[in-house]
């Protein structure tokens, strides 16, 4: 494989990346988001595993192999039995309207390229390409985190943000350590619990998962 | 006459100029023929022949024309504007054969305002005779219009960028000679953006139903409820060529193999033969996409196209900033 090859189809699974994130904040039901996150996750598991094949690197085939079973696996799975129990307010109704969503998703990827830029000066990898584009992931993953109602969403929000992360570490430093790597899911995976967790409560105590009505706690 | 870049000269390009001309006029019919008649057989229905538009034209252009009372010369004028200018546009983007003398009349900036001349007269014909749907179609026309255009103007300088030219001949013959610049993500974005507006500027599916006369629906139809005879036979033909001229566009940009880089003869009939089957295919997949989508609403449509203004801002990003 080429250096241009593996740059342009580097650069195009960081895009693919991105967009799947987007197709969040396109999309109106929690099954859709975590059809978009589980296709999100399941690009990077392509980058990792064309990255593996060009630098053939056994270490990163496990850790693509394990990426698969937690996020495109695993992770939607989970999210989906929670959405079945959660149920009712399934229609997610967002602080800010889809086309202006989609304007925000613009200018945060601008703000991403513009950001990026001294590190991507920096670095001489053929992946430097999809560093903002990995960066950009993160903010939107922010932003669903911060424009959306139900709690459910804003889960999807923060993994969309850790994909980012993940995908941002694959193209700087070809895969961190394995030991790294695993620190990393587990702690991925019990933050998920723990608000997958919370989700259950605070549905019990105010059968919404509208993290607005939250603000009666303060009285 | 000295040719742009290839061995285009004078007499062999007028040549393949009007070859290209003949061939959308004759099969832009045909291709909306192609995509009912796939439609209908994916939904379970017999359908019509794909050679059904050609008698509706026969049919229509041998038709008595009825005018309103109320309509003023706009009325008349507009089918042969909306024609011209689209068979203008079909002259002008790359079909047959990649640099021609006549790229030097308009680039990509002339298409997009061409197709947007059309839109523009319709728009105004619609409203003429003072018919409530007319005016409700061109309504909704020109406000998809209005949002469908910085996309394309986006999306057509992020294919013009690595290009160094807005010149459409000269981004497919680009793409010819880099194979690997039409898997960037830039380049592939501007497509998906692309192919979007083409959906909404053709009257394609999620936007407007080309298949029904329901009034809570029509755009395209609203605006030509007045129009009969000859008229009508033109505005349809305007129609089914630029439904034509957007997907040869989108397939030389996006798979610009088989265009010819210089006129011979041989040349340009294999890229004829070639040019047909990537449409009829682009339209299958059209087809196949408008058996599995359903309308949007009105209000979601704005949705829709700002998606492709992002991909299509997504793609300058990408074809700017990482040079």
């Amino acid at each position: 494989m080429s250096v241009e090859i593996f740059t342009t189809v580097m650069t195009l699974a960081s895009s693919l990346v991105l967009l799947a994130g987007i197709a969040i904040l396109w999309r109106r039901s929690l099954p859709a988001y975590i059809h978009a996150f589980a296709r999100q996750s399941f690009f990077i598991v392509v980058a990792v595993l064309v990255l593996a094949a060009r630098e053939r690197d056994r270490e990163l085939v496990l850790v693509a192999l394990l990426m698969f079973a937690l996020k495109v696996v695993f992770m939607p799975a989970a999210l989906r039995r929670v959405q079945r129990h959660v149920g009712a307010d399934a229609d997610v109704r967002p602080y800010v309207n889809t086309p202006v969503s989609l304007a925000i998703a613009g200018i945060l990827t601008l703000v991403a390229y513009a950001v990026a830029q001294p590190v991507v000066a920096l670095s001489h990898l053929p992946t430097r390409g999809g560093m903002p584009l990995a960066l950009a992931s993160v903010f939107v993953g922010l932003f669903i985190v911060a424009s959306r109602r139900s709690a459910l969403s804003q889960i999807v929000g923060f993994l969309v943000m850790e994909n980012g992360i993940a995908l941002l570490a694959v193209l700087a430093t070809y895969g961190v350590p394995l030991i790294v790597e695993l620190g990393v899911f587990l702690d991925v995976l019990l933050g998920f619990l723990v608000m997958q967790v919370f989700v259950y409560r605070i549905r019990d105590a105010f059968e919404t998962t509208d993290v607005d009505r939250l603000r009666s706690l303060r009285h | 006459m000295i040719g742009a870049g290839g061995g285009a000269t004078g007499l062999g390009a007028i040549l393949v100029e009007v070859l290209q001309g003949l061939l959308a006029l004759l099969l832009a019919p045909g291709i909306v023929g192609l995509v009912r008649f796939i439609k209908a057989r994916l939904q379970g229905r017999r359908g019509a022949p794909p050679w059904q538009p050609y008698r509706e034209l026969a049919k229509l252009f041998g038709k008595e024309m009825v005018v309103s009372r109320n309509a003023s010369w706009i009325f008349g004028v507009a089918p042969y504007v909306v024609f011209a200018s689209t068979l203008a546009v079909a002259l002008l983007v790359p079909m047959l054969a990649a640099p021609l003398p006549i790229d030097r009349a308009g680039d990509l900036i002339v298409v997009v305002y061409l197709l947007l001349l059309g839109t523009f007269a319709i728009g105004l014909a619609g409203l003429d005779p003072g018919s409530a749907f007319g005016g409700m179609g061109s309504s909704r026309a020109l406000t998809i219009a209005a949002l469908a255009e910085p996309t394309i103007a986006l999306a057509v300088f992020a294919l013009a960028v690595p290009a160094g030219s807005t010149n459409l001949g000269r981004i497919v013959a680009r793409a010819i000679e880099d194979p690997g610049g039409a898997l960037s993500p830039g380049h592939l974005m501007a497509l998906a953006a692309l192919f979007i507006v083409m959906l909404a500027e053709a009257g394609r599916l999620p936007v407007d139903n080309p298949a029904t006369h329901l009034e809570l629906t029509m755009i395209h139809e609203a605006m030509i409820l007045e129009y009969s005879g000859r008229s009508l036979a033109l505005l349809e033909w305007a129609a089914f060529l630029k439904f034509f001229v957007f997907l040869s566009l989108l397939a030389n940009l996006g798979l610009p193999w088989g265009v010819a880089l210089n006129p011979g003869a041989s040349a340009v009939l294999v890229a004829a033969a070639i040019l047909i089957v990537k449409v009829a295919l682009l339209a299958a997949a059209v087809a196949v996409l408008e058996t599995r989508l359903a309308k949007l609403r009105l209000f979601r449509v704005p949705e829709l196209l700002s998606v492709s203004f992002l991909l299509a801002l997504l793609a300058i990003t990408s074809s700017f900033l990482v040079e």
